[in-house]
């Protein structure tokens, strides 16, 4: 991009910078107000149809997440520490509290570890539904809009028996879970669950096998295995890239070891791969919570007691999880205070957002919205 | 596949759904039901008991005015403050109790946590909106009342899918 400063003596706002204008191409400004850009703006510069230069500007829902955290002890974090992504907010935590736990060297109750995975998949379902909500509608495809918020009832429904709240839950707390869950939750769980399921496997046939979507997202966007690495991509972008890598396989925390399931990997790399990824995903959410269920000891503690201002050593510690779009990872630093002396939250959505020039560059804009929100991406997470 | 049969086939799988009951609920009319009467904490095992996360319930012959409930909140949403209150308990020396602005809380319910008498309780109420802010702070009075719920919609599932009954 061609720029020159202004003299001087030009009345003119010091500092002001002027860019040369080219007649061919124009600026357009995607957000922040778009319905279609979520809470950040796209600066796309087209040339004709063709967009020759992308700049993606987030930070407008910044909220200072971290500075916060300096100043709350270590259970006063979680109701703000989960706003970031209200719809996955068990597993923003979930890096939190391993953390926490590594820190104050606390052992988790067995029934504790089954109970967050449960809660973890659930929220992770619920996250992809939305996502997929507003894929479905970036799309014009209304049907896909109405169908997982629908079925999305169905989970949040046992998040809300399970955890008290329909979305931000404040459910894990470092040494396990604030509460039990009632009595005949694992029939209800099951049956919802395995009904969920089969409402997925009717996506295909509405969504994913519809030859409208499939020639509105494939072949767009293509990003290949070695860019998706090289960008340093994270979750259902690098999976649909051809790169085996989920964190629940490769560290597993808790009892993701013991879980049957295995992950998805696509080789295309194109918006039709990361739109699916999310989707196949969530079937083997459901096979971890069936799993889950059938592992979990009956009765047991699921909370261990803490005084009330714990406090952590000299150290720190780096704990990460797979999450709704990709590895979320919690950098805490003790220094040896009830507050962490620095909290360094690493967002799989940002991750994702640097691919974003990268893929748009050379494509038609008619296909920024499939290839944009196929990126997974959380405006408000990658803010902080 | 080809294009035209994948069309028809979005189609009738769209088409199928209408013979089926719908699966969402008259929301006014109908309300959703929850587990117990709401979010509890016992204090003695340090665990909680399952239950929605809605507006609080005190328990006057319960609370000691000792303001842990209002420390827990101090870095959350500092909805709690502690007024006089006019009554007289023997336990509760000070006289002062929670007053909750709804406008501030997020329902986080650890307060509910910090509270080692179990005075403070949550409840299944979620229907707070009013016209002004200062109608959304609760009074400990306010709070005394056991909320009146009338919720009896489930979500049911048969083979034909999942409705609210």
């Amino acid at each position: 991009m061609s720029s020159q400063v202004y003299p001087k003596d030009k009345e003119i706002l010091p500092g002001l910078q002027i860019e040369k204008v080219d007649d061919r191409i124009m600026t357009l400004n995607v957000g922040p107000q778009h319905p279609g850009s979520g809470h950040m703006r796209i600066i796309i510069k087209v040339d004709g149809d063709y967009i020759v230069h992308t700049d993606p500007d987030p930070g407008y829902v910044h909220r200072g997440e971290e500075k916060m955290a300096e100043y709350r002890n270590y259970i006063t974090n979680i109701p703000h520490l989960e706003r970031p992504v209200i719809h996955d907010s068990c597993n923003i935590l979930y890096p939190y509290c391993l953390g926490v736990e590594e820190l104050l060297g606390l052992e988790v109750p067995e029934r504790a570890k089954y109970l967050r995975v449960i809660a973890a998949e659930l929220n992770r379902c619920v996250y992809i539904e939305y996502w997929l909500a507003i894929y479905g509608i970036f799309l014009g495809h209304s049907t896909m809009f109405m169908w997982p918020v629908g079925d999305r009832e169905l989970l949040i429904d046992l998040l809300d028996k399970m955890t008290g709240a329909r979305v931000t839950h404040a459910y894990f707390v470092p040494g396990g879970v604030r509460n039990d869950v009632p009595p005949n939750f694992e029939d209800v769980c099951l049956r919802q669950v395995n009904y969920f399921e089969k409402r997925l496997k009717e996506y295909a046939d509405v969504f994913y096998d519809n030859p409208i979507l499939i020639s509105r997202t494939k072949d767009t966007g293509i990003l290949s295995r070695e860019d998706a690495i090289k960008l340093g991509t994270t979750g259902s972008v690098l999976r649909a890239s051809g790169v085996d890598f989920d964190i629940r396989k490769k560290e597993p925390y808790d009892v993701y070891e013991e879980m049957d399931f295995q992950t998805n990997v696509l080789k295309e790399g194109d918006s039709y791969a990361r739109s699916k990824i999310p989707w196949l995903d969530m079937f083997e959410s459901c096979r971890i919570i069936r799993d889950a269920l059938k592992k979990m000891p009956k009765s047991g503690s699921v909370r261990v007691k803490l005084k009330p201002k714990p406090k952590g050593g000299d150290t720190e510690v780096y704990r990460r999880v797979e999450s709704g779009r990709g590895s979320l990872g919690m950098h805490i630093v003790s220094r040896g205070m009830p507050q962490p002396y620095r909290l360094k939250i690493s967002v799989p959505s940002f991750r994702n957002l640097i691919a974003m020039p990268h893929l748009l560059t050379g494509e038609k804009l008619g296909n920024m919205p499939a290839v944009y929100w196929s990126l997974n991406y959380w405006p408000v997470e990658a803010d902080r | 596949m080809g294009t035209a049969s994948g069309i028809i086939k979005a189609l009738n799988s769209g088409v199928k759904h209408i013979a089926t009951k719908r699966f969402t609920f008259r929301y006014p009319e109908q309300k959703l039901k929850f587990v117990g009467d709401g979010y509890q904490y016992d204090p003695n095992s340090g665990v909680g008991i399952a239950g929605y996360k809605g507006r609080h319930i005190l328990f006057h012959d319960k609370c000691t005015g000792c303001q842990l409930c209002a420390i827990a909140c101090e870095d959350i949403a500092e909805a709690i403050a502690m007024p006089k209150v006019e009554e007289e308990w023997k336990h509760n020396k000070k006289a002062i109790m929670p007053q909750i602005d709804y406008g501030k809380c997020v329902f986080c319910g650890l307060c509910v946590d910090a509270c080692p008498f179990y005075a403070l309780y949550m409840t299944n109420d979620y229907e707070l909106s009013s016209f002004t802010k200062e109608a959304l702070i609760y009074t400990p009075a306010q709070l005394q009342v056991k909320p009146k719920v009338d919720q009896d919609v489930e979500i049911q599932i048969d083979e034909k899918g999942a409705n609210h009954g």
